[in-house]
């Protein structure tokens, strides 16, 4: 068997991992070890990140609608359990955008599920 | 109405206001948790955690801030001044008539988050033993707890 070099695969692997890890901090980007070791990881992350991101965005819809609540004195609870009883189907994301951006439509919301809510009905 | 999620950029973050609050006879933890929460902007809807959105809060009377049951007596902050034997102790009913904006202060940064931006937030709060402040100018708006 011949001995075979690695020679120009050798620099085609080094650029290819180094192309990846362009922007990376400090050595990461420059040493081919260090910058191998980041690729897999960034990797590991986003793909993780991906499933967590639904997770974070539900969060912070909630977050915004408990803050517009609360500006229309109700709470978040009685919100959610309002909205099921009085049948409307908006979801978190579209409430949160409601809240910001359309701030009367959320009024009429809010008064609809106060109205429907079970802490108005117990009190009825 | 976009179909994306809003987020507040520091140039399109809604105007900052001044918050003025009073804490005679409030209790400290639950002053603390009204003032975090405008601190970081949880109170609006525009609330995005990687932008400062929160507004400034005044609070006054930081004196007469309220501690129940025997926690002026019992409650203490510890201090280390990194000489050996160099640990002080203070209870937070000494430290309210000393130095009231200290333990206010600390209440509220411990619920804010502990990171660059939490220490930013920070900066907006400002304590005042008596009924006086420097900030007629910024005319503040009176907050209930």
């Amino acid at each position: 068997m011949p001995r075979i070099r690695k020679g120009a695969a050798r620099t085609q692997a080094r650029k290819r991992i180094l192309r990846a890890a362009r922007g990376y901090y400090g050595s990461n980007h420059k040493s081919k070890y260090r910058a191998e070791d980041a690729v897999i990881r960034a990797g590991r992350y986003a793909f993780r990140d991906r499933r967590r991101l639904k997770r974070d965005m539900r969060r912070l819809w909630i977050t915004r609608i408990t803050a517009a609540c609360r500006m229309r004195d109700c709470r978040y609870s009685q919100f959610i359990n309002g909205l099921k009883m009085a049948g409307i189907k908006l979801n978190r994301k579209m409430l949160s955008q409601l809240a910001i951006e359309d701030p009367k439509a959320f009024d009429q919301v809010c008064a609809s599920a106060v109205k429907h809510s079970r802490a108005t009905a117990a009190k009825a | 109405m976009r179909r994306q999620t809003y987020f507040a950029t520091p140039q399109t973050v809604p105007a900052k206001t001044w918050r003025i609050v009073d804490a005679t006879d409030v209790s400290l933890g639950r002053l603390a948790v009204d003032v975090a929460q405008v601190l970081m902007g949880k109170h609006r809807p525009e609330y995005t955690p990687h932008v400062d959105c929160g507004d400034f809060v005044i609070v006054v009377n930081g004196s007469k801030v309220g501690l129940t049951g025997s926690k002026a007596e019992q409650n203490v902050k510890q201090r280390y001044t990194r000489f050996p034997g160099g640990l002080k102790e203070e209870t937070y009913g000494s430290l309210r008539d000393r130095r009231p904006e200290k333990l206010i202060e600390d209440a509220v940064r411990r619920m804010l988050p502990k990171n660059r931006m939490g220490r930013h937030m920070l900066a907006k709060l400002k304590v005042y033993p008596g009924a006086e402040h420097p900030h007629q100018s910024q005319q503040p708006v009176a907050m209930t707890i």
